[in-house]
């Protein structure tokens, strides 16, 4: 993860984090006047740009999509949730590239083939799913809304946004991008990686079972279908804040440990 | 598009330290944090309510007053569904309606409408210079707080920019409300990428625009908006740190919480 702290070095960096952040709100903003559902969330076309500029800018993007989502929130409300709304989207514009990398050994992220479209709609599926962990997690937390609310819309919407239209953004820009040789790998100079590494394997392993594993407790936790023995009875009734919160909590350190090793 | 809730003036709010603005935005999340009793929030949303009169902020709060009242109904609704406590008036599969849910629901409604009115405050008073200033007088890295400026700079440029390549498509025949959402959705593709290429044309040159001017050549940059802290400041920060104090012992005393029974 060291390319986060690392990209802020590049001033070509800080001006595509900016972009990608200014673009992201620019989709989000205009749809912030029709919420799906005041309060909760709203339908978010926007949810396609950080996949794409993930793609093409990758630690740039993640911040990008961080503060992309910030902006957009002032314009809904800033909150306490914005801190955990900051770090799901952070991970949703960090996940994409950093797992492509892995599964699709130097392809480009181009889902031509069924196959190449599998592994984009999973590698999607597991930045949604760490996204939705972070913000469920932190919202119910915060007595503010309940994980079986949040958790799942965001993994709709971030679903619905990157499949539908991220695909066709990616196949109408990667390869003007990548021939203005903007591509993050030619900005930074880093190779592309080759799969492999029994670090990067247990890597894998942990980020997606510790994000899947927290979305699964999540949802039965909040609401009351799951009663964690371990915690005090005053704990497990409703609304269930301080359950969520204990229980979700070592799921996420797995799954934030697992994108740590990638 | 009006997409700024700026509102210019010289009030006192407008006036505050960004820094007692951030606190501000601190103290209001650490009050409505500790309560869910509706009626221990009313005080908070009448101050608010004050305040935006006083700071001229009121105009935000009506444009948006649909957005407010969405809040709290759409909040109460899905905590109905979640807090299932209390004898139930209303008891279905999914929704069970009880005098505790109700109330509940409703604070924490209100809890997030306060939130968004904090926000709206904020926004009304401070301009992206003083918020940029503040971030970084608050230790955010020099670097991190210029890219959230330049990001808010930049979000208006991209939608005028996407509009007049919506206006473009239109008088060439693209019909953007033909098909269902999913299409209509994939009919806006053709706006975002030349917006998108347009950008990364100018990512270059900002770049080096950015690098001529000094950008990462070390040191600490000067900023325009160096004020220090006056009194006004100093006693706001006190007011506020009060607040704070107050709806913890609400809370401690017991009075912000919901009894089922």
């Amino acid at each position: 993860m060291k390319e986060l702290g690392s990209m802020w070095q590049d001033s070509r960096m800080v001006v595509l984090c900016a972009i990608s952040a200014a673009l992201y709100a620019a989709v989000l903003v205009p749809f912030k006047v029709v919420p799906f559902i005041p309060g909760i969330t709203e339908l978010r076309p926007a949810n396609a740009i950080p996949v794409v500029c993930s793609f093409l800018f990758g630690p740039a993007a993640a911040w990008g999509a961080a503060i992309g989502n910030l902006i957009g929130d002032f314009f809904g409300g800033v909150g306490p949730g914005d801190i955990f709304g900051f770090a799901g989207n952070l991970v949703y514009g960090y996940v994409p590239y950093k797992l492509w990398e892995i599964v699709a050994s130097g392809r480009p992220p181009l889902p031509r083939s069924a196959a190449d479209f599998l592994r984009y709609a999973l590698v999607c599926l597991a930045a949604s799913l760490l996204c939705a962990d972070l913000i469920g997690w932190g919202d119910n937390m915060l007595a503010l809304r309940p994980f079986g609310v949040l958790g799942n819309i965001i993994v709709v919407n971030n679903m619905l946004a990157a499949l539908v239209l991220s695909p066709l953004l990616l196949l109408a820009v990667y390869p003007r991008v990548e021939r203005g040789r903007l591509l993050y790998r030619d900005i930074l100079g880093v190779a592309q990686r080759r799969p492999g590494g029994l670090m990067q394997a247990v890597g894998v392993v942990l980020l997606l079972c510790g994000e899947l594993g927290a979305w699964l407790v999540g949802n039965l936790v909040s609401t009351g279908r799951l009663n964690l023995g371990l915690l005090p009875a005053s704990l497990m009734r409703p609304p269930y804040d301080a359950a969520v919160a204990l229980g979700v909590a070592p799921f996420l350190l797995a799954a934030v440990g697992g994108l740590a090793l990638l | 598009m009006p997409i700024y809730l700026y509102i210019e003036g010289e009030s006192w709010l407008h006036r505050l330290h960004p820094v007692v603005k951030v606190w501000a935005l601190f103290a209001a999340f650490w009050s409505v944090y500790w309560v869910d009793q509706p009626l221990a929030l009313v005080p908070l949303g009448l101050l608010m309510t004050v305040a935006a009169q006083a700071g001229g902020a009121w105009a935000n709060f009506y444009r948006l007053r649909y957005l407010f009242a969405g809040v709290v109904f759409f909040t109460a609704l899905s905590w109905m569904v979640f807090y299932r406590q209390g004898t139930p008036l209303i008891d279905t599969p999914l929704v069970r309606v009880s005098r505790a849910s109700l109330l509940f629901g409703f604070g924490r409604g209100l809890k997030l409408a306060e939130l968004l009115g904090t926000s709206v405050l904020f926004l009304s008073s401070t301009k992206i210079e003083e918020f940029g200033a503040g971030l970084t007088r608050l230790g955010v890295p020099y670097r991190v707080g210029f890219a959230i400026t330049l990001a808010f700079r930049l979000v208006p440029l991209f939608i005028d920019s996407a509009l007049t390549v919506v206006q473009a498509q239109r008088l060439r025949g693209y019909e953007f409300r033909r098909g269902g959402p999913l299409a209509r959705m994939r009919r806006y593709v053709p706006v975002v990428v030349p917006v998108f290429m347009e950008a990364l044309r100018k990512a270059n040159a900002m770049a080096m625009a950015l690098e001529a001017r000094g950008f990462g050549a070390g040191g600490r940059p000067t900023s325009l908006i160096d004020r220090e802290l006056r009194r006004s400041d100093r006693m706001a920060v006190a007011l506020l740190g009060g607040l704070a104090v107050a709806y913890f012992l609400i809370y401690y005393a017991g009075y912000g919480a919901i009894r089922p029974d």
